[in-house]
């Protein structure tokens, strides 16, 4: 057998990079646990599934369509959003998840030697992708649990390519509104490329948030990311886009992987474009559950910080990850923030409200004994 | 960061005719490196050791590659063989000696050992099989500060220091706190600054709104899943749990992005805020001749997967014990010998860790001499004057945690398990008294 000589084939980035380790799935984890059940409370997803019309395309999904290749473009799909934003389609890219958005956008303007901007504190995956490509991530701290715009603009040198902004931010749940991302968006001029990640835009009710899509018009320096896994609950499927103008986004193009967005989720997104009612029961869920679970950390005695967006931030008088097991053993997962540099944080995904009732009794006796602890 | 560029390196056979090539590699790389006459001198003289050893030991000559790397504050000299086709007991530190015959003193490894650092034994798929010798620069040690006015600790602000600060801090360390409470390394100001600059340390400081220096921590990777940190140091007014807070904090953060899953805590002060570690366990360690219990604090970076481990019945109850205490989920296979053919002889690698007067056991290969080749090593061991001898397996190896019944009969208790190290976790023993 050849040994392969890995020291000289991996580069020196690489050798760095730490590979992403998802969770094991569901039933691993329980059996390792040694629980019967377990509350998912640690990706945001949506409690209340995919919209109806969603689910109804894919229960009645032929096996035989699984042989046929889907749109390489998500033609349909583009065509359907182009309408409902008023964009041309060609301004529309689909990836396999807005994951893969933002791998496609670094790779299209970045090379050795440029950066990338964001904050420190917010969703990873724009510096994973940076570090893991080679290239510089900036990181602003947040000020007041927000986006520092200022901090932001003061970090922008002649190798800046993207700035990345989590609007409204995991984890923290804050947002600019449209003052503040317009100011932000003329200091830049068009220099950089300027990414608004919208993941969970369909929770926010402020009239204030800004919504990108129609200020792309204006700034055609600006890219935005939309997702049908959170409000439309198809997390599992794999399915979200970027949107930006025309020249932007013929450049975004040439990165982008064709046939990865695979046809079941292409359909099952179609048929939740324009299902309001589902955001309507969503978000009422949202807020009531998000609520509840307030008021019963604050019963606790536990610091929180919540803004828009399902999910709530809460700060624990011991390490978030030793929590993290003894929820574990409880049938609850939810989210460690070590990693998002929010030590002894937890986020928690709201949930159905047995969930709820079950993580806030689970974390009630987990910080009653506390023996292990020092 | 450690300019990987720079390695120096020398492949040979391992034939004493290429002995003046050896040493003259490895004293002028070691001067290139930065060491002073003294130290370049005792690393050649491991390297003698060391060749001429491995040259006995090979019979026929056998490629064998020598790497100089720049540590910055030390030179690491690497003798590395791609595949071992020859007897692997030459890896045995009681290698080629009988007892009555040259006497324990006389055996190659050993000698190597005494005038370096550090030295280990390794075996891995990535890196070959090989000794490592480690001889680190010589520093002027430190004047201890202490400043009249303590900073007041009001609006602190987190970062890296710059090389004055640095330096001022490992002073103010020096001036205010027990050395029993910060490692060795931190007396030496100028070893302080190439250590950050090699990238294997971290240092982090507090500010005051005035400039003024409120504490700081300090921290070095070992390995790719372990972070050890030191402190927190702080230098205001006693009894400030905050600045504390907001160094652990500011630290956690600073590595939370890296590869290490665990971060551990080996010196903490007074002014550690309770609730960021959990105490794994305390192992009494012998410094300057004096007995001191060691706590192992430890936190997880990343939510823990859960993971099988191998357990023997005789460790069974153990870590059953130390899982359930940590709610550390994992899978207990377990294992035993149950009169499968074995190789005739092990391997155990060692660790030696001088300031520490240390040295680390662990199984690299297995053999049905496991038993009396331990027996060997401790004895040894302890003729060399080593205080703190520790055993250590991974839980992810079967062979390993088969060879209880091996370390137990020579006389050492589990102590520790500290998670995912390895394959899986570590399980650390320790001699009974
Ligand atoms: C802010 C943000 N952007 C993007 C994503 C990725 O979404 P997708 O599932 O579409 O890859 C997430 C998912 O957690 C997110 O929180």
């Amino acid at each position: 057998m050849f040994d392969v000589p890995l020291n000289k084939l991996v580069p020196e980035y690489i050798k760095k990079f730490e590979a992403y380790i998802p969770s094991r799935p569901d039933p691993e984890l329980m059996r390792l646990y040694k629980v019967d059940h377990l509350w998912r409370l640690n990706n945001n997803e949506n409690p209340l599934g995919p919209p109806e019309g969603s689910a109804r395309v894919i229960a009645e999904f032929p096996p035989k369509r699984a042989s046929i290749y889907p749109s390489g473009d998500s033609w349909y799909l583009r065509v359907k959003l182009a309408e409902k934003f008023d964009l041309d389609p060609d301004q529309i890219v689909f990836g396999n998840g807005a994951n893969e958005a933002i791998a496609f956008v670094i790779k299209a303007f970045c090379q050795e030697g440029d950066n990338i901007i964001t904050a420190d504190k917010t969703f990873a995956v724009y510096e994973w992708v940076a570090a893991f490509s080679g290239f510089e991530a900036r990181l602003v701290p947040l000020k007041d649990f927000g986006f520092d715009d200022e901090g932001m603009l003061g970090r922008i040198d002649e190798r800046t390519k993207i700035l990345f902004v989590c609007n409204p931010n995991n984890p923290t749940g804050t947002y600019w509104d449209e003052a503040r991302l317009r100011r932000f968006l003329d200091r830049v001029a068009g220099r950089q490329i300027v990414v608004v990640d919208e993941a969970y835009c369909e929770f926010v009710e402020a009239d204030d948030y800004p919504d990108a899509m129609k200020l792309l018009k204006e700034y055609p320096n600006l890219v935005t990311f939309r997702t049908f896994s959170k409000m439309y609950g198809l997390a599992g499927l794999r399915i979200g886009y970027l949107a930006g103008s025309r020249d932007v986004v013929d450049v975004i193009r040439r990165t982008c992987i064709v046939y990865s967005v695979n046809g079941l989720a292409q359909e099952a997104a179609l048929a939740a474009i324009g299902d309001d009612d589902h955001v309507v029961r969503t978000r009422r869920h949202v807020n009531a559950e998000k609520a509840y679970l307030l008021e019963e950390l604050a019963n606790l005695g536990v610091e929180t910080h919540a803004g828009e967006g399902c999910y709530v931030m809460a700060r624990l008088p011991v390490s978030d990850t030793l929590v993290y097991r003894q929820l574990m053993a409880k049938g609850v997962m939810i989210r460690t923030m070590t990693g998002f540099r929010f030590p002894n944080w937890i986020r928690v995904s709201i949930g159905v409200h047995e969930a709820m009732e079950d993580f806030v009794r689970g974390l009630g006796e987990t910080l009653s004994d506390r023996e292990a602890t020092l | 960061m450690q300019d990987r560029k720079a390695d120096i390196v020398l492949s040979v056979g391992t034939d004493m005719k290429f002995l003046p090539l050896v040493l003259s590699f490895t004293e002028s790389s070691s001067r290139i490196f930065g060491l002073e006459d003294r130290d370049a001198l005792k690393l050649t003289l491991a390297s003698e050791e060391m060749f001429a050893y491995l040259c006995g030991m090979t019979g026929e000559a056998r490629p064998v590659t020598l790497t100089m790397k720049n540590g910055f504050y030390y030179a690491l000299l690497r003798f590395a063989f791609d595949n071992i086709d020859f007897d692997p007991r030459a890896f045995n530190l009681t290698a080629n000696v009988s007892p009555d015959e040259e006497g324990l003193g006389e055996m190659g490894l050993l000698i190597a050992s005494r005038s370096v650092d550090r030295m280990s034994i390794f075996h891995d798929p990535l890196e070959g099989t090989g000794i490592y010798l480690i001889k680190e620069k010589t520093y002027p040690e430190v004047e201890p500060w202490k400043s009249e006015e303590a900073p007041d600790g009001e609006g602190l602000s987190y970062g890296p220091p710059d090389v004055e600060d640095l330096k001022m801090f490992v002073r103010s360390i020096a001036g205010r706190y027990d050395p029993f409470v910060y490692p060795q390394d931190l007396r030496y100001p100028g070893k302080v600054v190439d250590m950050v600059a090699s990238g294997e340390y971290g240092v982090l400081t507090a500010t005051d709104r005035k400039g003024r220096m409120a504490g700081g921590m300090t921290w070095r990777s070992t390995g790719t899943s372990t972070i050890e940190c030191y402190g927190p140091y702080v230098f205001v007014e006693k009894g400030r749990q905050d600045v504390g807070e907001g160094l652990v904090a500011a630290l956690i953060s600073t590595v939370a992005r890296s590869e290490a899953i665990c971060l551990m805590n080996r010196y903490p002060t007074a002014e550690l805020p309770p609730g960021y570690f959990e105490k794994l366990g305390t192992i009494d360690f012998v410094l300057k001749g004096e007995r001191r219990p060691w706590d192992f604090l430890f936190r997880e970076l990343k939510e823990d997967p859960g993971c099988r481990v191998y357990a023997h019945a005789g460790m069974e109850d153990f870590l059953k014990t130390r899982y359930k205490r940590h709610f550390l989920a994992r899978e207990i296979v377990p294992v035993k010998y149950e009169g499968e053919r074995q190789n005739p002889h092990s391997v155990f690698g060692a660790r030696f860790q001088h300031s520490q007067n240390l040295v680390v056991l662990s199984p690299l290969w297995d053999g049905a001499d496991a038993r009396e080749n331990l027996a060997r090593h401790i004895e040894v061991l302890k003729a060399e004057g080593i205080a703190n001898i520790l055993f250590r397996i991974d839980l992810g190896h079967g062979w390993h945690a088969r060879l209880y019944p091996v370390i137990e009969a020579n006389g050492f208790v589990p102590s520790i398990v500290i998670p995912y190290q390895g394959k899986a976790d570590w399980l650390f023993f320790t001699l009974r008294d």
